[in-house]
Order: C-alpha cells, then sequence, then structure tokens
C-alpha cells in the first residue's frame, strides 16, 4: 500500500525535465567531439556514466530518505576516510618524485562527498528545532561542512572545495543566524584568511589560490577562452547555426569545449531560443525542487533538497556567467550537461534523492 | 528560554526570498545572452567567419641537465627551424586550385630532398592531429631550404617556418645511459598523459624519461587575428600565455671522474660497466656503460640505415650495462661469503682451511684458482689472496639459505631503486627459487659453485656497487641516485631549488668485529704484496677491495683465457672503496670478456678514478716526511723526492699488468 501511494506522488515532471537535460548535454557532447574524436570515445563514456548515474538515481530514490538519514554518519565516515586515504596514498606512491611532489590528486571521492555532506547536514536539522542556531549547534554545522572541504583544500584543490559554498550559505540563511554572529563570523573568517596568507601558505599554495580567483592572470578581463566563447555565441545568433554546424567549436578555436565551454556550443548551434530552452528546463528543476522544500514532511527532507538544489544553482550560475564573461572562468561544469563521469553521476544522484522526498511527503503514505 | 519558531512559516518565506532572487537572475541571464545574440550577432557572425583568433603554440624551453656542480651541460637546446603546414589555410586553396596539392608535394620533395610518398606518410601521419592545428612537416632545416620555403610564401601561404629549441647533447656520448633521450611521443604515451599533444617531445629514456615531468615544462601560446583568407594578421597580445620553462636537473655525477671512466673503457676499447658511488648517501658519482651511443642521433627522426647501425650493433650500445647487464659476480662476492661466515658463526677470524688447489666437496672436485694452492689461510687472507678452497668451506658450512639471505640483505636479488629506468634484480639462488621457480632439488654441491660467485647467481654492476657502500658504512643500503637537485624557475623569476634528499633503503646488522676482519682483509687485498688488487694500490690513500675473474666458458684445467676469442674470454671485476677508516668513494669496474684477472684490466680504472677524486689529499700524505711509508716509498724511488713536480696520473695502456 504504501509503495503504491508513493509512486503516485512520484514527479515525472521533475525527472523527466533532468533526463531531457542530460540528453542535451550528450547530444553537446557529440557536437564539439566527433570532429576532433571520430570514434566518439567521449560520447560512449558520457553515455555510459549517465546510466550508471540513472541506476544510482534510482536507488536513491525508490529507499526511504529516512534510512539515508540513518546511515548518513556512515556515508560520511567512509567519505571522509576516503579523502585522507586519497591523501595519504598519494604521497606513498609518488615513486622517485615523492619528495617534492605538490601533488593533484583524484578528487572523485569529492563529488560523492557532496551528496554525503548534504545528507549529514539534512539530518541535522531535522532534530534541530530552534529558531536560531546558537554558537554551538552553527560551530557543529560548520564543522561537518569544513571537515571535506578542509581535507579538499590539502589536496590541494581549491576549485572542488569551493564548490562546498552553497551548503555554508543554507545553513546561515536558512538555518538562521542572529546579525551578530554573521558579523563575528565574517571577521573571523576574514582574520583566519588574513594570517594563513601570510604566515602558513607556502608561495606556491598561494599561487593556486591566485590562479583560483584569477585564472586567466588577465588584467584586462579580454582572455582567449571568454572572447572564443563570446564569438561561438554570438554567432549563433537568434537560431544558430544548426546541429554540427558550429565552427568555432568544430575548429578547435573554443577550448574546453565539452566541458567548462560546453554552454557555448549550445548558444553557436541552437542560438538564443537553444539557450532560452536550457535556461528555462533549468530554472523549472529550480522550482520544483523549491516547492518540493516546501511541501517537505519534515525539517530534514526540506534541508536536503535545499542543500542539494543549492549545488545545483551555484553551478548553473556560475558556469553559464562565465561563458559571456559576466564572472571569470573557473573549472565548474555545467550540472548534467559538461562532459564528466564524477560530477554527472553525482548530480543525477541528487535528482533521485529530491524527488525521493518529494515522494514522501505525506506523512500517512 | 527556548525559541521554538514557526517551521513553515520561517521556511516557506526564506524559500520564496531565494526564488524570487533566481528567477531574477536567470532573467538577467537571459537578458545578456539576448544582448550577445541578438544585438551584437553581426559583429560575432563576422568574426566567427574569419576564424579570427587562433593559437599558435609556443614551445617551452626544456630544462637543462648539469652535472654536479652546474659547470657543464650535458643536455642543452638549440636553436633550430621546423616546417609546419596549416590545414584551415590549405583547405580554401586546394578547393579553389585543385591541383594546388601535387604542386606542393613536387615543391616539398625538391626542397626538403625526399621522395613525394615520404612527404605523404608526414601528411598522413598528421591526420591525427586537430585540424586547427599545424602539422609537422620537417625538421632541422637548413638555411638554404628556410629561404626556398620562405621566397615561395606567396604559392605556398599553408607552410610555415617555425623557429625551435631543438635538444642537444654537448658532450656526445658522455654519460649517454644516465641522460637518456628524448623522442616523439607514442600512442602509449599520449594515452598516459592528456597534457601532451602529437608531435610533441618527451624524455625516451635516463633521466629525460625518469624527471620529464620536471624537465618538459609548460607550453604557452599567441593569439592571433586571422582574416578570411587565412592571412594572419595581429596578436591580441592581451591574450598571449607564455611558456614556462623546465626545470633544470642537477646530476650527482662527477664530470672529472666520469670523463676519466669513460675515457679508460674507449682506450683501452674494453665492453663493461663502472660505478662510483659516494657511501654515505647512495650519490652516483660517476656511471659508465661500454660501448656507448650518441644521444644525438636519437633526437632526430630516424633514417632506415640509422636504425639499421643501432639495431645491428652485437653489444647493444643502449643497454645500460651498470644496472641492466647481469653477470656473476666471481670473487667479488666472496665478500658477502666472509661477512656471512663471521657473522653468522660459521667461521671465526682465525678459522683457517688448508688450500692444496684443490678438494672434494659432495662427491665432487673443485679447484682453486692457484694450481698450487695457498696453504692454510684465514679469513683476511683468503680475501686477500682470493683462495677458492677457503669459501668453498665457507659455502658448505653456511648453507645455501644462509649465503642468500646474507646476499639479499647486501642488496642482491631485487632492485636498488635507483631513479633510472629499466633497472634489473639479478637473481640469487635459494632451495626456494629451485622449488619453485625451476621445479627442482637443489643440490649442495651447487652451493659450492655459488660460494665463488658463480652458478645460478647473477647480480648488476650497481648491486656490487651497493654491496660494497654498505660494508664500508657498516651496514646502511642507500637508494642509489643520479639526480642531486632540481631547480624550478617560476616565470616571476624566483628560483626553488629542490634537493634530493639521500633515503634510505634498510640497514644490514653487521657485527663490528665481524666488519672489522672482511674490512682488514679488503685492505690486505690491494696494499699487501701478494694481494690481488695491487694494480690499484695509491700511494698516501688506503683503498680497500676485493677482485674477480668470472669464467665464460667451462674450464677443465688451469690455463688463462687471454688468448682465445673474444666471447670465450673472462670477465673482470673489482670491486672497492677509499679510504678505508671513512670510506667516501666506492668504485666497481666491470669488463666483459677481458681475459685476464680481475686485477689486471678493471683494478687500474679505479686507481685512476681514486687519484682524481682524492688529489689533494694523496699529494698531502706524499709529502708527510713523518709518515715511514712515505719514507719507505721514497726510498724505493716509488714515490718523487718532495718539492718535484708530480705527474698527473696518466692512463695506462692495456698491456699493463702482472
Amino acid at each position: 500500500m504504501i509503495r503504491e501511494r508513493s509512486f503516485s506522488t512520484l514527479d515525472l515532471n521533475f525527472l523527466g525535465t533532468a533526463l531531457v537535460i542530460a540528453a542535451i548535454g550528450c547530444m553537446l557532447i557529440y557536437s564539439a567531439t566527433y570532429f576532433s574524436d571520430p570514434g566518439l570515445q567521449t560520447l560512449r563514456k558520457q553515455v555510459l556514466w549517465v546510466g550508471i548515474g540513472i541506476t544510482l538515481a534510482m536507488f536513491f530514490l525508490f529507499v526511504d530518505y529516512h534510512v539515508f538519514f540513518d546511515v548518513a554518519p556512515i556515508l560520511y565516515g567512509i567519505g571522509v576516510a576516503l579523502l585522507v586515504y586519497l591523501l595519504v596514498w598519494g604521497k606513498v606512491t609518488a615513486n622517485v618524485k615523492s619528495w617534492i611532489h605538490i601533488g593533484t590528486f583524484q578528487f572523485q571521492p569529492s563529488e560523492f562527498m557532496k551528496i554525503f555532506t548534504a545528507l549529514m547536514l539534512a539530518k541535522f536539522f531535522d532534530t534541530y528545532d530552534r529558531a536560531y542556531l546558537d554558537l554551538k549547534s552553527f560551530l557543529r554545522v560548520m564543522l561537518i561542512i569544513g571537515i571535506p572541504v578542509a581535507l579538499i583544500i590539502v589536496q590541494p584543490d581549491f576549485g572542488t572545495a569551493a564548490t562546498f559554498f552553497p551548503l555554508v550559505a543554507v545553513a546561515m540563511f536558512f538555518g538562521g543566524i542572529r546579525w551578530r554572529v554573521w558579523v563575528v563570523t565574517a571577521l573571523i573568517v576574514a582574520l583566519l584568511a588574513g594570517a594563513g596568507w601570510a604566515f602558513f601558505l607556502k608561495p606556491y599554495q598561494k599561487d593556486r589560490i591566485v590562479t583560483f580567483l584569477n585564472p586567466d592572470r588577465d588584467p584586462l578581463g579580454k582572455g582567449y577562452q571568454v572572447t572564443q566563447a563570446k564569438i561561438a555565441i554570438g554567432s549563433g545568433g537568434i537560431h544558430g547555426k544548426g546541429f554540427k554546424q558550429g565552427t568555432q567549436a568544430k575548429l578547435e578555436f573554443l577550448p574546453a569545449r565539452h566541458t567548462d565551454f560546453i554552454f557555448a556550443v549550445l548558444g553557436e548551434e541552437w542560438g538564443f531560443i537553444g539557450v532560452a530552452i536550457v535556461l528555462a528546463l533549468y530554472l523549472f528543476l529550480i522550482v520544483q525542487a523549491l516547492q518540493f522544500a516546501k511541501n517537505a514532511r519534515d525539517r530534514g527532507g526540506a534541508f536536503l533538497v535545499i542543500s542539494l538544489i543549492s549545488f545545483f544553482i551555484f553551478h548553473v550560475l556560475i558556469n553559464v556567467s562565465m561563458q559571456i564573461g559576466v564572472l571569470p572562468t573557473t573549472g565548474i561544469p555545467l550540472p548534467l550537461i559538461s562532459y564528466g563521469g564524477s560530477s554527472t553521476m553525482m548530480f543525477l544522484i541528487a535528482i533521485g534523492l529530491m524527488a525521493n522526498v518529494d515522494m514522501r511527503r505525506f506523512v500517512n503514505a | 528560554m527556548r525559541v521554538y519558531r514557526d517551521d513553515q512559516k520561517f521556511l516557506t518565506f526564506r524559500i520564496n526570498a531565494l526564488l524570487w532572487a533566481i528567477v531574477g537572475v536567470f532573467v538577467f541571464l537571459a537578458g545578456s545572452f539576448w544582448f550577445v545574440q541578438g544585438v551584437q550577432a553581426e559583429k560575432y557572425r563576422y568574426l566567427s567567419d574569419a576564424n579570427a583568433l587562433r593559437p599558435v603554440t609556443m614551445p617551452a624551453k626544456r630544462g637543462l641537465i648539469l652535472d654536479r656542480t652546474g659547470q657543464n651541460i650535458l643536455a642543452d637546446n638549440q636553436p633550430a627551424y621546423s616546417l609546419t603546414l596549416d590545414r584551415v589555410v590549405m583547405r580554401p586553396i586546394v578547393k579553389a586550385d585543385p591541383t594546388h596539392r601535387a604542386k606542393l608535394i613536387d615543391f616539398l620533395s625538391v626542397v626538403l630532398g625526399i621522395g613525394p610518398q615520404d612527404i605523404e606518410a608526414r601528411f598522413a601521419k598528421g591526420k591525427l592531429v586537430p585540424f586547427a592545428r599545424p602539422i609537422p612537416v620537417a625538421e632541422d632545416l637548413s638555411m638554404p631550404q628556410v629561404a626556398s620555403i620562405q621566397a615561395q610564401s606567396l604559392s605556398f601561404p599553408e607552410l610555415n617556418v617555425e623557429p625551435v629549441q631543438r635538444r642537444s647533447y654537448p658532450y656526445g656520448t658522455m654519460s649517454a645511459h644516465v641522460i637518456g633521450f628524448i623522442g616523439e611521443v607514442s600512442e602509449k604515451d599520449l594515452g598516459q598523459h592528456k597534457e601532451l599533444k602529437q608531435g610533441d617531445l618527451i624524455g625516451k629514456r635516463g633521466v629525460e624519461l625518469m624527471y620529464d615531468e620536471y624537465l618538459r615544462g609548460r607550453d604557452g601560446a599567441q593569439f592571433w587575428e586571422y582574416d578570411s583568407h587565412g592571412r594572419r594578421l595581429a596578436e591580441v597580445v592581451t591574450a598571449r600565455q607564455a611558456p614556462v620553462a623546465g626545470d633544470n636537473v642537477y646530476l650527482t655525477l662527477d664530470f672529472e671522474l666520469q670523463r676519466r671512466a669513460e675515457q679508460y673503457f674507449v682506450e683501452n676499447e674494453f665492453v663493461g660497466a663502472a660505478v662510483a658511488l659516494d657511501p654515505r648517501n647512495g650519490e652516483v658519482l660517476a656511471m659508465v656503460s661500454s660501448p656507448e651511443f650518441n644521444p644525438n642521433v636519437y633526437t632526430r627522426r630516424f633514417t632506415p640505415e640509422t636504425w639499421k647501425q643501432i639495431s645491428s650493433n652485437p653489444f647493444k650500445v643502449e643497454l645500460n650495462r651498470a644496472i641492466q647487464g647481469l653477470y656473476s659476480p666471481g670473487s667479488v662476492f666472496k665478500t658477502v661469503m666472509a661477512m656471512a661466515g663471521l657473522a653468522d658463526g660459521a667461521l671465526g677470524p682465525g678459522t683457517t682451511f688448508d688450500c692444496g688447489g684443490s678438494a672434494v666437496f659432495f662427491g665432487r672436485r673443485f679447484r682453486c684458482w692457484r694450481k698450487q694452492g695457498h696453504g692454510p689461510v684465514a679469513v683476511a687472507n683468503a680475501l686477500k689472496v682470493s683462495c677458492d678452497i677457503f669459501f668453498y668451506n665457507t659455502g658448505a658450512r653456511l648453507g645455501i639459505d644462509k649465503i642468500a639471505e646474507y646476499a639479499h640483505n647486501l642488496t642482491f636479488g631485487e632492485i636498488s631503486k635507483i631513479d633510472l629506468d629499466g633497472e634489473k634484480a639479478g637473481l640469487v639462488p635459494s632451495t626456494q627459487w629451485a622449488a619453485t621457480k625451476q621445479h627442482r632439488k637443489w643440490y649442495p654441491s651447487e652451493t659450492i659453485s655459488v660460494s665463488v660467485g658463480q652458478g645460478p647467481l647473477i647480480v648488476t654492476p650497481l648491486q656490487v656497487a651497493n654491496m660494497m657502500a654498505a660494508i664500508a658504512n657498516g651496514g646502511t643500503v642507500y637508494r642509489p641516485h643520479v639526480v642531486r637537485m632540481i631547480e624550478k624557475n617560476s616565470p616571476d623569476g624566483r628560483v626553488q631549488k629542490l634537493q634530493v634528499a639521500s633515503e634510505v633503503l634498510h640497514k644490514v646488522t653487521l657485527p663490528p668485529a665481524a666488519l672489522q676482519t672482511v674490512k682488514l682483509g679488503l685492505w690486505k687485498v690491494v696494499n699487501e704484496e701478494g694481494g690481488t688488487g695491487g694494480n690499484a694500490r695509491v700511494a698516501g690513500l688506503d683503498i680497500s677491495g676485493k677482485t674477480g675473474t668470472v669464467q665464460v666458458i667451462a674450464q677443465s684445467g688451469w690455463f688463462s683465457t687471454a688468448g682465445l676469442p673474444f666471447m670465450e674470454r673472462d670477465h673482470a671485476w673489482f670491486a672497492s672503496y677509499a679510504p678505508k677508516d671513512n670510506p667516501q668513494m666506492v668504485v666497481v669496474v666491470f669488463v666483459e670478456h677481458a681475459g685476464a684477472h680481475g686485477g689486471t684490466d678493471s683494478a687500474p680504472l679505479a686507481k685512476l678514478l681514486y687519484e682524481s677524486r682524492f688529489r689533494n689529499q694523496i699529494e698531502t700524505a706524499r709529502l708527510d716526511l713523518t709518515n715511514p711509508a712515505t719514507l719507505e716509498m721514497i726510498k724505493e724511488g716509488k714515490l718523487p723526492v718532495p718539492g718535484q713536480t708530480t705527474k698527473p696520473p696518466a692512463i695506462p695502456d692495456s698491456g699493463l699488468g702482472h
């Protein structure tokens, strides 16, 4: 009985929209790579990842999300252990170069860590029902987010660590914080950052931060990537050049055209109409998710949805903005569209979990 | 007081606030895209049609490889010219004039002096390069070739002459096996390193390969505006990405030692290897493998003739015999036997065996190298005269598995983890090895052969040097390394020097009394009359060592192999360290098919290297008239009278010996 009731409340429009976006992603990856990768290896891999991602999403959809709350500390612990393992392992195997190896380790676990951290956060708020976060609780929340962020910063991968920022915003905005705490937090962070910069960071680490903040190191902000992306998007006009007709992408004038700048391929081949449709699909996804959060059966469900959709919002806004130079270039992929295994799977799992919360919104179900 | 909130209201309000903020941002973004795609579309369409911006790679300067001091550059870069072809420019020309392609191939065939089919082959290879990137056609253009191509730039605008940096090895064959060489990336390399692209040059062997990540640097790019006819207009300077030069790599090699050692092999026409190590930290001071090859030949595209010449060389020039050559250690292994016997208690410092020239073990007769025998000998003197009978007895007492245990502890049977590619592990036999690898029983008589370094036991010269270093420093096994320091050059001009730390692989417990006895024996080998290593003796320096002679063919009697055909002659070893009380250098010399005793062909090189390395110390000792040994030697005419100038140590000719 419970099963039937749940299925009848499953939001198929929401899931369908996510799949349509993923399909558009595969089509754009084909457009961006068929010329330079005649074997279509890139596309094949992406299709495979979408397939695996859908399977994972089904699992995260049909198992009651409260079960995930129960195991959240275990998942979170495994995630932290994996991140620690990566750090230690990276040092041991760097053979001859171990003594100066600076290290860019694989950060796949960090993508899944986003889900686990969101689960931990939602579990916390599920049982915390006071109007505002007191200092102790606030620090606990920051610790939940801070541990994985710190482990990823040590790797050091500032770009990925920064993508955890939306969780901080969610905790502070939706968790409820008095304005005094805002001010004190801001001051402490500023002080710590200043001291860290001055005393603790090695020159190469500073370089990395500067590179992340300003990847082109281009004082005029007219970097090659953005210029090429704008040429691609602008030349698409209203209607676009048509499927497989984008010359900018085909001739490799457009860098990272199947990953960070895939939105420019959309702009070139499908024009403003294509851009508007994809933006509308994303907006629909976000609006639906926020409705899920409002209707959620409990605070835990609401916070889970808000945390997960915050990743979508952050990635979409930053990635789309940098296509036309509204924000500086960063290596942040477009959810469900950019080529990339761990990010695609992560976003599909997030879709599954959000639908899960909505499906079980009735207390008496 | 606890304040409970009205949950639903609080959340709903804030969710709605977020919702409207997001709708606002989406509207703003859509507006921005409308501005670019609607209002400015014409401008961007024009730029797109013109293929306005195109990247031109600025190759990074590959890091230098220098000797220990940095005074000698062993791998350098030289300016050269390459020819590339831009297919983006060529395509519209061929569309307009279908005969253009044939004309181009004729032209290139004449200028480059190669057949049209070779040019077609190079074009075909270029199909793997992304279309927007120029494909390499030829490198190392001569100035007349550059001139002819530039004269025809209007007819063939798709051809570009590009200044590049070509790798060069100024000293030719010198330390070629350590430095290695570079070459074009293979498909396999491309799969493993995402940052590489078709046509890139990367390290293929030696330090060039092992430290490629540091040496390579990062290519930069210029971005040029092109018009719709493919003509280059102006560079977008703000978009330029400067190339980052590779890091300089300082080797541990001592230029002088390396040069002398190589010269010795070349002048005597010896095949073999030599290794000089610092026993205090594992730094390789010299590493020679003879014959050598010229890495300059390898950095260019091979002609079929070059290939034939290299692959048909019977001495396998590319083989680094110091780390890849596997040989029986011969009598050098008696050092390990003496150490094992004393440490294990099978021998005492006074244990004596009577050598009568031959003896029977396990029903088989084994000979000593000296037909008339050595008489009764104890361990130190057994090392000195290299008595086989003594060590046959030692081996019989220890058994193969004890021998194997000590051999493993003293670095044999496994790679030493040196920072060079392709190192071989060798083999230390044991009963377990016979059972698992050979599926047979180990015969005790085989132990007798292993006791004098024959039988299935095989080692590399580097392992022998590592063993000697462990004896010299009292039991510490270091990881040998050929790189001392990496000098990182940041684009902003900062220089960061990263020292390679010495790494202890393991420590062997060598009882002090046993160590002292073995060291005494090794000292006697070189410094006492009747020792087999007298050819390495240097007045004023206490050198300790062990000679070795390896039979290549089965011998049924006592005779010299000097007159035999090359491939049947004996190998000659000399493994040593100095000074005896404070060892600072280990030298191992190995000569393949020398035909003579280890002390004759190998020891003189060790002597040369010690004389070079400890020149000041030797001179001081020779002037010390309070030293009775010095006075004795001056009397005998072996040393010049102080005040007279000494001749620099000369390189002896191959006929020297006793």
